[in-house]
C-alpha cells in the first residue's frame, strides 16, 4: 500500500469509528431536526367514548334527555361556552345538597380552545374503544386489529425511536389498567418495528395499588457498583442465549434507563407513603390517579413523547349520570395535567404541544338503561359514534376553530402524522406507508 | 378314566413346561450412564408471566406460591412495559424478605465450582458449557465482592430463564 493509499483508508476508517455510534437506527446519521415544532408532544386519549352533543356541542341534557333549557358546557377547561344552569348533577356531592350539583371549578385560565387549536368535528375510523386507541397511537384505522395482541401497525413511540433517534424513556404509554389490550399499546407487533423500538408503560393504577407496593416496593436499590457485576453476568449469560430479533419480549432500555426507572417506581412508592404526589383538586376516580401518575413520569423522565390512556365516561353503557361526572371530571385532570406542565416543569413549559382526541363517540339513540336519576343511557355503535373532536395546545398551535358540524375535518388516523410533524419525522412515517393513506398532519388541514 | 390314562397328559405337560422354559440371558450394549439435562438450543417456549413467578417462587423459596400472590404478583409485573425492570424489582423484593433457600456467600466461595454447576442445574436445568464454567469461576475469583444474590440476579434475569 502506497502512502496516499494509506492516508486514504485510514481517514475513511477514523471517520467511519468517530461516525457511527451516530448512526440512528434507521441508517439515518442525524435526527431531523429542521422542522421541529416542540420538544415535547403530551397526547391525551379522551376518555372511554365520549358524544360530541355533550362535549364539544354543549348541550348536556337537552338532546340527549329532552330536558329544555338544560344545555351548557360541563368541560370548561376544554371548551368555551357558559355552564348549564338547570338540573347540574355532573359535578361533586356535599353534604345537604343533591348529588352532583356542585360543579368543579374551572382551573385553565383560557379554555384550551380559547388559546389553541379545534377541530370541532373529525371523524373516527371505529366506533370500538381497542381500535380507536390503536388509531390514535398508529395512525392506521386497523379495522382487521384483534384484541389481547399488539397492534398490528407500528405506534407513534416506535417511529419516533426508529426515525428520530430517541431512547426508551423518551416515550411513554400511560395505562388506566391492564384489561383488554391497553398494556399492549406501546408497541406494535410490526416486523420493521416492533418492541426493540417500543416506549416505556406503566398500566400506573396496577403498578401503583397496594399489591405494586407489597411485590416491588420493599425492592433494594442496588448502588452502581452492585448493579454492575450483575449486569455484566447477564450479558455474558444473554449472548450465550441470542435471542433473536422476533423473540425480543421487552422495551430495549438501556441499563441506565432501567435503573432510573427502578429508582422512580421507588420514589412513587415513598411519595404516596409521605402524601407527596402531586394530584388533580378532585381526584374521585381512577382516571385521576392515572393522571396524576403520568405527571409524575413527566416530572421525572421529561419524555419526548407520553401518551395518557383514561376511560371513566365509558360508565356511560349504563349509567348517563357517572357519565356526565366522569366527562366533568375528565375535562378538570386533563386541565390540570397542562397547567402542571406549565407550572411545575420548566424544561417541558413553553415547549410542549398537547393533543386532546377521543378515541371513539357514542350513539345517537339511546339504549333503555335508565339509571339513578331516571335518565338513558348511551352505547356506541353507530355513525354518531365516527363523530369526535381533536384540540392542540402548546407551542406555536395558532388559536383557530377548523371544521364545524356541517364540516368534518380531520380524522383520527391525523394523530400520529401530527406528532411526526411536530419532531420533524412526517416524511419518514408517510414513506413506511404503514398509516391510513387518507390522513395528514392537522397542520396541513388548517 | 383308568390310571393310566390319567398320567400320560400329566407327564407331557410337565416335560413341555419345563422345556418351554429358558433363563433370561442379560443383554448389555456398552452404554454408560447418563445424567439427561436440558439443552439450551431446545428451549424455544417462552414462559408465561405466571410460569415464571411461580417457577422463580419455587426456586428461591422451595415452596409452590400461593394463588392469590401469583395472581396478584403477576399482574404487578404486567402492568410495567421493561419486563427485564419488573422482574429485576421483582426478585430484588424477594431477595430482601426472609425465608430463602439459597446458599450463603461462604459456601459459593468455599467451592464454587460446585457452585456454578448447581446454579446453572438450578436455574436453566442444564450443565453449564466448559465456556461458561471457566467464566464465571474466573470472575467470581477475581471479584471477591460478588455475592450470590448478585449471581442469582444475573440467572434469574437472564433471557435464557424465561424460556423452556
Amino acid at each position: 500500500m502506497n502512502r496516499k493509499n494509506f492516508i486514504t483508508k485510514s481517514g475513511i476508517a477514523l471517520g467511519g469509528g468517530i461516525l457511527a455510534p451516530y448512526i440512528l437506527p434507521s441508517g439515518r446519521l442525524f435526527a431531523k431536526t429542521g422542522s421541529l415544532k416542540a420538544d415535547h408532544v403530551v397526547l391525551v386519549m379522551f376518555a372511554g367514548g365520549v358524544r360530541q352533543q355533550e362535549s364539544v356541542l354543549g348541550r348536556y341534557l337537552e338532546d340527549s334527555q329532552g330536558v329544555s333549557g338544560a344545555a351548557g358546557n360541563i368541560m370548561p377547561n376544554l371548551f368555551e361556552g357558559n355552564s348549564p344552569t338547570k338540573k347540574i348533577a355532573y359535578g361533586t356531592s356535599v353534604v345537604g345538597k343533591p348529588n352532583g350539583s356542585e360543579p368543579i371549578p374551572k382551573l385553565l385560565t383560557n379554555s384550551m380552545e380559547r388559546s389553541g387549536l379545534l377541530f370541532p368535528e373529525m371523524r373516527a375510523q371505529s366506533a370500538g374503544h381497542y381500535v380507536g386507541l390503536s388509531t390514535l397511537l398508529t395512525g392506521n384505522a386497523g379495522t382487521n386489529q384483534g384484541l389481547k395482541v399488539r397492534p398490528a401497525y407500528p405506534t407513534i413511540f416506535e417511529y419516533l425511536r426508529k426515525h428520530a433517534g430517541y431512547k426508551a424513556t423518551d416515550t411513554w404509554f400511560i395505562g388506566n389498567g391492564i384489561g383488554n389490550s391497553t398494556p399492549l399499546l406501546n408497541s406494535s407487533n410490526h416486523k420493521d418495528y416492533g418492541l426493540a423500538y417500543g416506549g416505556n408503560m406503566f398500566a400506573a393504577p396496577v403498578t401503583f395499588s397496594n399489591s405494586g407496593k407489597e411485590i416491588l416496593g420493599n425492592a433494594k436499590t442496588y448502588s452502581r457498583s452492585d448493579l454492575e457485576p450483575m449486569y455484566f453476568m447477564k450479558n455474558f449469560l444473554d449472548q450465550s442465549f441470542a435471542l433473536t430479533k422476533d423473540q425480543i419480549s421487552s422495551v430495549s432500555n438501556t441499563d441506565e434507563e432501567k435503573s432510573q426507572i427502578k429508582d422512580f417506581i421507588k420514589s412513587v412508592f415513598s411519595k404516596q407513603q409521605s402524601g407527596q404526589l402531586a394530584m388533580p383538586p378532585v381526584t374521585d376516580n381512577g382516571d385521576a390517579l392515572n393522571v396524576m401518575y403520568a405527571a409524575e413520569v413527566l416530572r421525572e423522565f421529561k419524555p419526548k413523547m407520553l401518551a395518557v390512556n383514561i376511560s371513566g365516561v365509558d360508565s356511560c353503557h349504563s349509567n348517563f349520570t357517572g357519565y356526565l361526572q366522569n366527562l366533568h371530571r375528565a375535562d378538570h385532570i386533563t386541565g390540570w395535567l397542562w397547567q402542571y406542565i406549565q407550572n411545575n416543569i420548566p424544561q417541558m413549559s413553553g415547549n410542549t404541544i398537547f393533543i386532546v382526541a377521543p378515541e371513539c363517540g357514542r350513539n345517537l339513540t339511546p339504549n333503555p338503561i335508565l339509571d339513578q336519576n331516571d335518565w338513558v343511557a348511551y352505547d356506541h355503535s353507530d355513525a354518531n359514534a365516527l363523530r369526535v373532536w381533536g384540540l392542540m395546545a402548546g407551542k406555536g398551535v395558532p388559536s383557530l376553530r377548523v371544521g364545524g358540524e356541517s364540516q368534518p375535518v380531520g380524522r383520527l388516523t391525523d394523530i400520529v402524522p401530527t406528532i411526526a410533524d411536530v419532531f420533524g419525522i412526517l416524511d419518514d412515517v408517510k414513506s413506511a406507508g404503514l398509516i391510513d393513506p387518507l390522513a395528514q398532519s392537522l397542520y396541513n388541514r388548517i | 378314566m383308568n390310571m393310566h390314562n390319567f398320567k400320560l397328559p400329566f407327564i407331557l405337560l410337565i416335560i413341555f413346561t419345563l422345556g418351554g422354559c429358558t433363563k433370561e440371558r442379560n443383554i448389555g450394549f456398552g452404554v454408560d450412564e447418563a445424567h439427561v439435562m436440558e439443552d439450551k438450543s431446545r428451549k424455544t417456549k417462552k414462559k408465561n408471566d405466571a410460569e415464571f413467578v411461580s417457577i422463580l417462587y419455587t426456586n428461591l423459596y422451595q415452596t409452590a406460591i400461593s394463588p392469590n400472590q401469583l395472581y396478584k404478583t403477576q399482574n404487578v409485573v404486567y402492568s410495567i412495559g421493561d419486563q427485564d425492570v419488573a422482574n429485576e424489582m421483582l426478585l430484588s423484593n424477594y431477595f430482601n424478605t426472609s425465608g430463602l433457600t439459597i446458599p450463603t456467600n461462604i459456601e459459593m466461595r468455599k467451592d464454587i465450582e460446585s457452585f456454578i454447576v448447581s446454579t446453572f442445574k438450578r436455574f436453566y436445568l442444564r450443565y453449564p458449557s466448559e465456556g461458561e464454567k471457566a467464566f464465571f469461576t474466573q470472575y467470581l475469583k477475581t471479584n471477591p465482592n460478588v455475592t450470590v444474590e448478585m449471581v442469582y440476579t444475573a440467572f434469574a434475569c437472564s433471557e435464557e430463564y424465561q424460556y423452556y
